[in-house]
Formats: structure tokens, C-alpha cells, sequence
């Protein structure tokens, strides 16, 4: 069944909406700065999203990553495209899925430096709806007024790509009539020092697919999308999910395998759903971490499985990796090439790994495509790929 | 667009918790045999390597162990299955032990933990345990993790066409956060599930999305403290009443699925 993206809206270091993004992308301008979050002295870059510290009203349900989420939903035109098919369907025929990694421990690591004399939570931190993993979706469900299902998917950095493939068999089903997919992770002590202790976290600007790239830069972020069973509403975006895989290492919980399979099996799952040869594929927004290992597998793996012709590129030198938000980052600067028809290079690329030999490059190409893929792969071996189409 | 009724054929069960080691000593608590005098403390999954399992985190253990169960109750090879895991409150020990850490001020964290700390650990363990190489999902739902978790893969089962495995795990909350989720018992339940049609043995199970602002979770018609209390407290365990429908020859309950929808699941056979 083709899904229809009615809407979509992006917030991250590159831009706080979709619009910023496309400015952002089209002067090759990178969010990343210095890391400078509080308490953390690690010397590394972030893409942070200074409009966060704005959003301090959110009662009961404050943190970071709720504020991040609040921010994105009131990008664009997200909000008003949601309450119009509220008005239609009613709240309970719409569904919501969120993707997050961090989901609002943001919150309880704040919790624990504000603790009692006795080593208990202070009575602004009792919150029930954040510190808990679902909160992205219950925090979501109440800013949209949604009341259909709503689920928060946590499959580390394939969270909010694994959205649209859940979003979507809803839709099959007939439960819903749209859904809400979304995504949202914030930088916070948990991910940098977490990173950092596995030796992942670049001191410079990541340079992913690089012979000299050290390291990841982490970022946060939030983006949203709308889905509808294609036909059934006017869809003014023009792109349609053609297809998705999800597959599992089943090797590591840090490591990628070293062959890539698990990755394989998820693009090649996508490729099969989408009814879609490889070579048909004109753009693909590479995982690209500018991790050691995860550029060199990936990277391999394209070339064993499409042809030159096929244009790849990370777009992390950017925003850096949003982790859990990363998915629906990713999926939205790939479907927006079908808006632009402009295909972002791989920016701070200077000298393609020798390892390497497939079709990436820093400068942009104009081209009118038809066909995009992302890639998103996660912790626990968790891979999502995602193929957006040219509505028909 | 109408919904329709899903479908799917239950294969096989799993369970583990502090007074019970497997689905069938929980049907009994279930139709109230006494409480066994010693209380469990952990599984211990054969299926994950010993060197594996010491470092493995109790929800892990929990998952696994039930997932590994419900496989062997069904006879399927495990790697064959698609699956769906899910907790209410995740791994609040290491949420504990991260934030603690990141409070002080030496703010290094155990790369194990860390890398432990992610929701989908129980999947990942499981899948490299067992070889499993498709999709394996990892989702909260807080108070309504069950139900969400139950739509989701028999979503799955129907529109894939693919056999699934579905875990409910929670494990006792760390003391600093029990003001705000107060569980404190060790529950876990697996289910395997197959296509309606498919040619295997097993109960039919029914699932309807109804419109519903007011659905609340039905009484148990166990007559134990225990479990009853474990029903209110342990997200995962809210799927004590899907067990006791299972342990029924036929049966229809009603449970909540979001603030506006609920889901009602019939079993037959």
C-alpha cells in the first residue's frame, strides 16, 4: 500500500524549521559548535538548538526533550495540518508515533542534582509522564489532542525512521486515518559521557566517509510527518513512502556486523517492498555517524549493492547525530530533495576513505529525482531504511 | 476506511516472575494455588553465553527468559520470528546509576552500562542470542504497553505475514524514582504468535479498536494480593488479564488503549 507525507517539518542546529534547514543546506552552513552544555566539560562539538532554553512553560510535563518537541510541532504547518484532520476524522482515528532514544532522562538527570536532604525527588521533578520512556509520545498525544494509539518506539538511533514503517501498517489496517510520526532527542549528560566512554565522541567537526574522520559530533533534534493512505486526502507535498526494511545485526550491542548484513537485509528489504531495482535510486542519505566502523561498512556495502550512478551523502556535518531523532531528520532532508531537487554533498568530505570507492561528494548536484533512500541504524544492531517516491 | 477485526493463532507462552518460573506455574497462581515460599531473585537464561549473561541487566534476563519459553512452547526455531519488546519503565537501574554518576564529580560512565542503558537491550541481547536477524522492534506504552504492544504485532503479523514473538517485561523501580513509578515486583510474559490461517495448533485471538474515552483495566478473577497488586503497579504485568482470556475455553475483555480508544480481544478455541 503507497503512503502519502501530506506535511513534514524538521528542527535541529541547522534550522529551527524546515525553511532554515533549506537555507542552512544550500549555503553548506553547520550548525555545530564547541560543546558548551552545562556540566560538561568534553571536548567535542554539538549541534544544540539554542530556541530550546524559550520553551520553560511546559508545567508538569518540562524537560528538554518535551521543550525540543513543543519547539519542532510549532514549526511549518504541522500543527494546523494535525488539528484539520482532527476536525475531519475525529481525535480517536488519529494515530501518533514518536521515536526517541533519550525520551526525557534529561529531566531525571536534573532530578538527581536537585535531590532532598533525604535523597528524594523534589516536588518539581515528581512527574510521572517524563521520567518514563513513553514520554515522548504522551507529551506529544497532548500537544496534538491526538487520541488514537500512540506509541513511543526506542530502538536507540533507528527510533524515529522504524516511526513511518509503524505509521504506515497502521494505515493498512484501516485503524487510524492518518498518523502523526515523529521524532525528538535532546543532547544531555547521559549521551555525551555515554559516547564519550566508548571512545566515539570527535574533539573536531565530524567528517563522516573522510580518510582522516576521528569521531562523531552529537546533536538534537525534533521533526514530525503526516501520513495518510495515498488518495485519500490532497496531498500538496507531492512524495509518497514507497517502501521500508527493518532488520537486526544479531552480532553486537555497540558494534555494527562487520559485513554489514544486517544493514543489507534492511535495504534490500526496502528495494522489494518499493518494487525498485537499485540502480532506480537517485539519491540515498547515508547513516554516515563519522564513526570509524560505521562509515567504512556502510560505505562498502553501497558500493556492493547500487551502481555509481547512485549519489549518496551524510548530512551529520550539520546538525552532527541526533540519535533517536536522527531517523526522521535524515528521512525529511531526503524527501526534500523531491521538493528542492537539489541533492545536498557530503559536507566536510575532503578526502573519500581509501577503503572507499562509491559515488559520494562535498558539492551538491541539481536533479530532479524520483527516488530517495535513508539509512538509519541503531544500538542492539537495530537497522531501519526508509524509500521515498514521487507521488505518481 | 473501516476497521476490521485482526487476527492471529497464539502458538506459545512464557512467563517468569519472583513467584513463578514458567507459564504453566503462573496458571496456577492464576487459579489460585498458594504462593511458593521462596521468592526468585533472577532468571537465568541458558540461551544468553555465561560470560554474556553476569553482565546482562535484570530486564534483560527477564525478557529473554520468558521470550526463550514461549519459543520452546511453540516449537519454533527463535530465530525465525519477528518481534515486539516492550517495558513500561524501562531499565530504571541504570537510569539510577547513570544519573547518579552525572551528578557527581567524576562524571565516567561504564561503557557496558551505557551501551545497556538503551530500551532496546533486552532486544538486542535477544537477537544476537538467537541469531535473529529480522526486525525486532522495542516500544513503551507506560500504562498502556500492553495493549499498545498486542495491536502493534498482531498489526504486524497481519500485514507482514510473519509469525511474531511479543515480551512484556518490568523489573522493581530504583528507589529514587519510586515516588513517581512505584512498581516494585519482577514480572515477565511472551507470547508467539502466527497468522490466523496458518497451519499450526492454537488459540484464536480477536483484536478490535473501538472508540472509547472511559476503558479501564477489568478486575482480575484471581483471588491473590500478589498478582492483584502487581496488575495495578507493573505496566507489563497489566497483560494478567490477556492470561487469565488465554486460560479460558472462550472469553471477551475490553481494555484501554489511548485517552480516546480501546481494544477488545476475544479468544476462541
Amino acid at each position: 500500500m503507497k503512503i502519502d507525507i501530506i506535511d513534514y517539518e524538521s528542527c535541529s542546529a541547522a534550522g529551527v524549521n524546515l525553511s532554515a534547514l533549506r537555507t542552512s543546506l544550500k549555503q553548506h552552513k553547520s550548525g555545530l559548535i564547541k560543546n558548551n552544555l552545562p556540566g560538561s566539560d568534553l571536548d567535542t562539538w554539538i549541534g544544540l538548538v539554542e530556541q530550546i532554553n524559550g520553551v520553560d512553560d511546559l508545567g508538569q510535563w518540562q524537560s528538554r526533550n518535551n521543550a525540543l518537541a513543543a519547539l519542532g510541532y510549532e514549526q511549518g504547518t504541522i500543527r494546523h495540518t494535525v488539528s484539520a484532520l482532527i476536525s475531519k476524522y475525529g481525535a480517536a482515528r488519529i494515530g501518533l508515533v514518536m521515536g526517541s532514544s533519550t525520551s526525557s532522562i534529561d529531566r531525571t538527570e536534573e532530578a538527581y542534582t536537585k535531590l532532598n536532604s533525604d535523597n528524594g525527588l523534589t516536588e518539581a521533578f515528581k512527574q510521572p509522564f517524563v521520567h518514563n520512556p513513553h514520554a515522548p509520545a504522551l507529551f506529544a498525544a497532548h500537544l496534538s489532542g491526538i487520541k488514537g494509539p500512540s506509541l513511543t518506539i526506542n530502538t536507540a538511533c533507528s527510533s524515529s525512521a522504524k516511526v513511518f514503517a509503524t505509521g504506515a501498517r497502521w494505515l493498512e489496517t484501516g485503524i487510524v486515518d492518518a498518523v502523526l510520526v515523529g521524532g525528538v532527542d535532546t543532547l544531555c549528560l547521559s549521551v555525551l559521557h555515554g559516547f564519550n566512554s566508548l571512545q566515539l565522541l570527535s574533539p573536531n567537526p565530524c567528517k563522516p566517509f573522510d580518510q582522516h574522520r576521528d569521531g562523531i559530533n552529537l546533536g538534537e533534534a525534533s521533526g514530525f510527518a503526516v501520513l495518510q493512505r495515498a488518495g485519500e486526502n490532497n496531498n500538496g507535498r507531492g512524495i509518497t513512502l514507497a517502501g521500508y526494511g527493518e532488520s537486526s545485526d544479531a552480532h553486537h550491542m555497540s558494534h555494527p556486523h562487520p559485513d554489514g548484513l544486517g544493514a543489507r537485509l534492511s535495504m534490500t528489504q526496502a528495494l522489494k517492498r518499493a518494487a525498485l531495482s537499485p540502480e532506480s535510486v537517485d539519491y540515498i542519505n547515508l547513516h554516515g555517524t563519522s564513526s570509524r566502523a560505521n562509515d567504512l561498512i556502510e560505505g562498502k556495502l553501497i558500493s556492493e549493492l547500487f551502481p555509481a550512478s547512485v549519489r549518496c551523502s551524510s548530512t551529520k556535518a550539520w546538525m552532527g547525530h541526533t540519535l533517536g531523532a536522527a531517523g526522521i531528520t535524515e528521512a525529511i532532508i531526503a524527501m526534500d530533495t523531491l521538493h528542492t531537487n537539489v541533492i545536498p554533498g557530503s559536507k566536510n568530505l575532503e578526502t573519500l576513505d581509501e577503503a572507499l570507492d562509491f559515488s559520494i561528494k562535498a558539492t551538491d548536484e541539481e536533479k530532479v529525482c524520483q527516488h530517495v533512500m535513508t539509512n538509519s541504524f541503531g544500538f542492539g544492531g537495530n537497522n531501519c531504511t526508509l524509500l521515498f517516491s514521487r507521488a505518481e | 476506511m473501516q476497521t476490521k477485526a485482526l487476527k492471529c493463532k497464539i502458538a506459545g507462552t512464557g512467563a517468569w516472575g519472583s513467584y513463578f518460573e514458567n507459564w504453566s506455574a503462573l496458571q496456577a497462581l492464576l487459579g489460585g494455588a498458594d504462593l511458593p515460599e521462596a521468592k526468585l531473585k533472577s532468571p537465568k537464561p541458558g540461551i544468553i553465553p555465561a560470560n554474556e549473561r553476569r553482565r546482562a541487566p535484570l530486564p534483560v534476563k527477564l525478557a529473554v527468559e520468558s521470550s526463550w519459553q514461549a519459543t520452546q512452547d511453540a516449537g519454533v526455531e527463535p530465530n525465525t520470528l519477528t518481534c515486539v519488546f516492550v517495558s513500561g519503565l524501562g531499565d530504571t537501574d541504570l537510569t539510577d546509576y547513570m544519573c547518579k554518576t552525572l551528578a557527581s564529580e567524576h562524571k565516567e560512565l561504564s561503557p557496558t552500562k551505557f551501551h545497556n542503558s538503551v530500551h532496546n537491550a533486552p532486544a538486542g541481547y535477544w537477537t544476537i542470542s538467537t541469531g535473529t536477524m529480522s526486525a525486532a522492534n522495542s516500544v513503551a506504552g507506560y500504562e498502556e504497553s500492553v495493549s499498545l504492544t498486542i495491536l502493534e504485532a498482531m498489526i504486524q503479523c497481519e500485514t507482514e505475514n510473519v509469525p511474531m514473538l511479543l515480551t512484556f517485561y518490568d523489573a522493581p523501580v530504583a528507589d529514587i524514582l519510586t515516588p513517581v513509578l512505584p512498581n516494585q515486583e519482577t514480572f515477565a510474559f511472551s507470547l508467539v504468535i502466527y497468522p490466523h490461517d496458518a497451519d499450526v495448533e492454537g488459540k484464536v485471538l480477536t483484536a478490535m479498536v473501538n472508540q472509547q474515552e472511559d476503558a479501564s483495566w477489568p478486575a482480575l478473577n484471581a483471588d491473590s494480593t500478589y498478582l492483584t497488586e502487581m496488575y495495578a503497579q507493573n505496566p507489563a504485568a497489566k497483560v494478567l488479564c490477556v492470561a487469565e482470556l488465554l486460560n479460558q475455553p472462550d472469553g471477551q475483555i475490553t481494555i484501554p488503549l489511548s485517552s480516546g480508544t480501546s481494544l477488545t480481544l476475544a479468544c476462541e478455541g
